[in-house]
């Protein structure tokens, strides 16, 4: 018994020696980099810059707050012929181990998204670090002046870009979305569209007064690809249009004159709604009718009139519908006539429902898609229109 | 200590008046020498005897007088001083034989030979005599306490049970403090501490048997179990590990933890111990079998599950849900308390990915300035905390408390402004330390050492350590058994019936069977239907 306890201790204790905590990485070892850009250089390189936090900069409490307006990220750049190697370039700059495990954006310059993004995306899809969940954007311009910019609001301006996608005001496509619209043959990617653009400048504050015009990332629609390479801009309007016919996130104001006056206007959110797309198809012509559900609530209203009668209701109801279907179609025309690509995913629906006929169909798709009729029909509910305009100050008509 | 398993002058002192120097050394210790040896009538001899074995005991009182009707009957008390009750002694004992016997019983001639029934019927007083003719049982009495009076011309002593000596008396249970329920606890005297288990439960089926161990304390060892509840089983093997026992002292119910515990190299401890009888009857009364040692306050119970340490006497006399959320708190308390630290060794060395992002810069601002890895901070924070509670305890009263505070604020305080530790670092190791004091003190010592394992293995494999060590000690603490019960049980094997009583406190009214594996089959503890529900009618105001 003894023996066989002394020989266990001895081997418990010499599996000490067999371990090397390997992996093992201290915090305050690894530069975590928070956002990433990538642009194609005019001598055919590609220059990598991140954004990496530092963090002393994020300490909280007393010790911390007394750091003031000094930025607490730092762009830094390098270029290579390829990610990995402009990142061992980055290396030889960067005093830590280069941790991408954080990185919350990726940004596309605009002659590297127009060269094709497979030669970016590659690396983040394959490299064990970087998630899967980062969000992919288009910079109009370079994706290094996207990066080198910061937040007012938040510490480091890539989490301010990631946030802005989160709260998904426009279309926003995570790095595994990105990378399943570009395996499949019945989507195009589109991927949000970012901007450099000078802040408003906090009226009254000496110091901002002081300092040059604020540079911060904004968010102005999407880019539209072929393939892995950008051909095209959609902007904020046409992007809701998109959003709707694609059916995620069914978000948005829909602004429509008043039923009885009609340079007042009222505004309806809207709270949920659904698209179904349904292909025709005969062997010829290609026909596609997208029914579009819409719920949404009134939430301001200009007038004084009481709006609850229904053929009231039913004139918000259709304005809302024309309004959807408007700007559906918009972004539809811009794609299909001057783009042609399919970035609304009418191609999956095809598939879904003509297996066969995909097949042959499907490497000549974005031409079919050109010619392919489109009918929406939008059907628009408006659900609550408030109590206010029965308020006892306000005349009864 | 010496020769307990051999007595080396056994026999000396049973080859009659032959004393020497060395065999009242040997013989004092060894009590196999008093064994066969028996009183004469004669009782000078008799005096003689007990004063060899009880030489240069400073404490023992021989007082010889005569009976009160016939001054020819000599008669000696021999008591230990502080140990008898002299009050007792000297009125019940003494006034009666020799002055009271004469005024109850005037005129009787009393013979030598009709001395000893006589005192018994009438001359004494004291509840409780025995009688005896073995010089061993005589010694024990003596130094137990009792007073022994023996009479000329009988071979025979009288042992009256008039113990008195000084106890603590019954106070507040220190180490198990509830805000409700009983507010006593044992205390050092055997025979208080059983009155309080008899009080709580009033059946003749209760029983109590008592015994001797330690070859030199002679301590008194007492076993209580319900008869008809407990298991014959149980109670046959417990008298059995206590039967085999051979040592020369016990001095506090851990040497019996130790010496009948199943498994001696685990960290997990298989018999528990209390020092509240209300605690003791309810496990009485699952079947368990309590072991009460004479000079502790602290009652051994047997068999000992896992789950014990979560429940708390106040989890079964506050309401069950009340009871039910504070035993999910005091569940997550424990895992705390094992893993916490390790967890953050192995998030904040390997694994950055399982942090939100924010919280990572944050961790990562405040270990800027460390300058130690997180592994070797934590080590120093926990030795601080652990150097720190026990100071605490070992320090005299009035500055224990103090200085463990002071110490603990000021340490931790001025590492982290110092920016030798970081501030979440010092944060996990407190809430480490206060959540390991939420469950029983003698599991969170188990929890204490292998949290140090754990943060061993976390530091050289990160979390893949950290699950190996939780996998070999969910293995080891699966193959544990206290007294033949496995000591997961109920959870490991699953036993349906017994989990109204883990992490869920059924109410009262449900509680309908006993714990399967303890107590003998097919035992209801209550009848169905006692669920109280609102009468069908509101109650009229009369009648």
């Amino acid at each position: 018994m003894l023996k066989k306890i002394t020989v266990f201790i001895l081997l418990v204790l010499l599996t000490g020696f067999l371990v090397g905590c390997w992996s093992r990485e201290e915090i305050t070892q690894i530069a975590i980099i928070l956002g990433t850009g990538v642009d194609w250089t005019a001598d055919g390189r590609i220059r990598l810059t991140v954004q990496i936090a530092k963090p002393g900069s994020f300490a909280g409490g007393a010790e911390g707050g007394g750091k003031g307006r000094e930025p607490a990220s730092w762009a830094v750049s390098a270029e290579g012929k390829s990610i990995e190697e402009a990142e061992r370039y980055l290396a030889m700059r960067v005093p830590r181990d280069i941790y991408w495990g954080h990185c919350i954006t990726l940004v596309i310059g605009e002659e590297m998204a127009k060269k094709g993004t497979r030669i970016v995306t590659s690396f983040f899809l394959r490299d064990r670090e970087p998630r899967e969940t980062m969000w992919v954007m288009v910079a109009k311009g370079e994706a290094k002046d996207v990066l080198e910019t910061h937040s007012n609001l938040e510490k480091t301006s890539a989490q301010a870009a990631g946030l802005l996608e989160r709260m998904k005001t426009g279309y926003s496509v995570q790095l595994r979305e990105f990378a399943e619209m570009l395996a499949s043959k019945g989507v195009q990617p589109v991927v949000t569209r970012v901007e450099v653009k000078e802040a408003g400048v906090t009226p009254g504050s000496e110091q901002e007064k002081k300092s040059p015009a604020h540079k911060q990332v904004e968010i102005t629609g999407v880019g539209v690809f072929k393939e892995d390479k950008l051909i095209g801009w959609l902007d904020a309007e046409k992007t809701r249009g998109l959003m709707w016919l694609k059916g995620e996130p069914m978000e948005g104001v829909i602004t429509v004159p008043s039923p009885g006056e009609p340079d007042k206007e009222v505004s309806i959110l809207i709270r949920r709604g659904k698209t179904k797309i349904v292909p025709k198809y005969d062997g010829k012509s290609l026909r596609f009718d997208v029914k579009i559900d819409m719920e949404g609530d009134m939430v301001e209203q200009q007038s004084l009139e009481d709006l609850a009668k229904p053929e009231k209701i039913k004139f918000l109801e259709s304005g809302m519908a024309e309004e959807i279907k408007r700007r559906c179609n918009l972004a539809l025309k811009k794609a299909q006539k001057e783009y042609a690509v399919d970035i609304f995913g009418f191609g999956n629906a095809f598939h879904r429902k003509y297996k066969k006929e995909w097949r042959e169909l499907k490497d000549r798709w974005d031409d079919v898609f050109r010619q392919a009729e489109v009918n929406i029909t939008v059907a628009a509910r408006v659900r609550v229109i408030g109590l206010s305009t029965k308020r006892a100050d306000v005349p009864e008509k | 200590m010496i020769g307990f398993r051999k007595p080396i002058r056994a026999k000396t002192l049973g080859r009659g008046s032959q004393k020497s120097q060395g065999n009242i050394e040997g013989g004092a210790l060894s009590s196999v020498s008093l064994k066969n040896l028996v009183l004469s009538p004669d009782l000078e001899t008799n005096l003689r005897q007990i004063k060899t074995i009880l030489d240069r005991c400073s404490d023992v009182v021989y007082r010889e007088f005569v009976f009160a009707q016939n001054e020819e009957i000599r008669l000696a008390l021999i008591y230990t001083d502080g140990l008898a009750d002299k009050v007792q002694v000297s009125d019940q004992i003494m006034k009666a034989l020799a002055l009271e016997v004469a005024m109850a019983a005037p005129g009787q001639e009393i013979t030598k030979a009709r001395a000893l029934e006589f005192i018994k019927q009438r001359g004494l007083c004291i509840h409780q005599i025995k009688e005896t003719n073995k010089v061993e049982d005589i010694i024990d009495a003596i130094l137990s306490g009792d007073t022994v009076l023996l009479v000329d011309g009988h071979a025979t002593a009288i042992i009256n049970g008039a113990r008195g000596f000084e106890t603590r008396s019954i106070s507040d249970p220190e180490a198990e403090p509830t805000v409700r329920g009983s507010r006593e606890s044992f205390i050092e005297s055997l025979r208080v501490n059983t009155s309080l288990i008899r009080r709580k439960i009033k059946s003749p089926n209760l029983k109590i048997e008592s015994m001797k161990l330690g070859e030199v304390t002679a301590t008194d060892v007492a076993i209580a179990y319900i008869e008809g509840i407990a298991n014959d089983k149980l109670v046959a093997e417990v008298k059995n590990r206590l039967g085999r026992i051979k040592v020369d002292a016990i001095l506090e119910s851990g040497y019996l933890e130790e010496l009948i515990e199943d498994n001696p190299f685990s960290p997990f401890p298989t018999v528990n111990h209390t020092e509240k009888p209300d605690r003791v009857a309810a496990m009485l009364l699952e079947g368990r079998v309590a072991i009460v040692v004479d000079g502790t306050p602290f009652v051994l119970t047997v068999p000992n599950l896992f789950i014990e340490y979560l429940q708390a006497p106040e989890d079964y006399y506050e309401r069950f849900i009340f009871a039910t959320a504070v035993r999910v708190i005091r569940f997550l308390s424990m895992i705390i308390s094992l893993v916490l630290p390790s967890l953050y060794i192995a998030v904040v060395s390997f694994h950055h990915e399982i942090f939100p992002t924010t919280l990572l810069l944050n961790v990562a601002a405040q270990r800027e300035a460390v300058p130690f890895p997180v592994f070797i901070e934590v080590m120093i924070m926990e030795m601080t905390f652990e150097i720190l509670r026990e100071a605490g305890i070992r320090l005299p009263r009035p500055i224990g408390q103090a200085v463990s505070i002071v110490g603990a604020l000021v340490i931790g305080e001025a590492a982290v402004r110092a920016g030798l530790v970081a501030a979440a670092t010092v944060i996990v190791v407190a809430f480490t330390g206060i959540a390991s004091f939420t469950f029983a003190y003698s599991a969170s010592i188990a929890f204490r050492l292998l949290r140090f394992t754990l943060m061993v293995l976390s530091a050289t494999l990160g979390l893949f350590g950290l699950v190996s060590g939780l996998a070999i000690i969910a293995i080891h603490l699966c193959t544990l058994r206290s007294f033949g019960v496995p000591y997961l049980s109920p959870l490991v094997p699953t036993i349906g019936a017994d989990l109204k009583d883990v992490i869920l406190r059924a109410p009262w009214w449900a509680m309908f069977s006993r714990p399967r594996l303890i107590a003998r089959q097919e035992q209801i503890r209550l009848e169905q239907g006692l669920k109280p529900s609102p009468p069908e009618t509101r109650p009229k105001g009369k009648g």
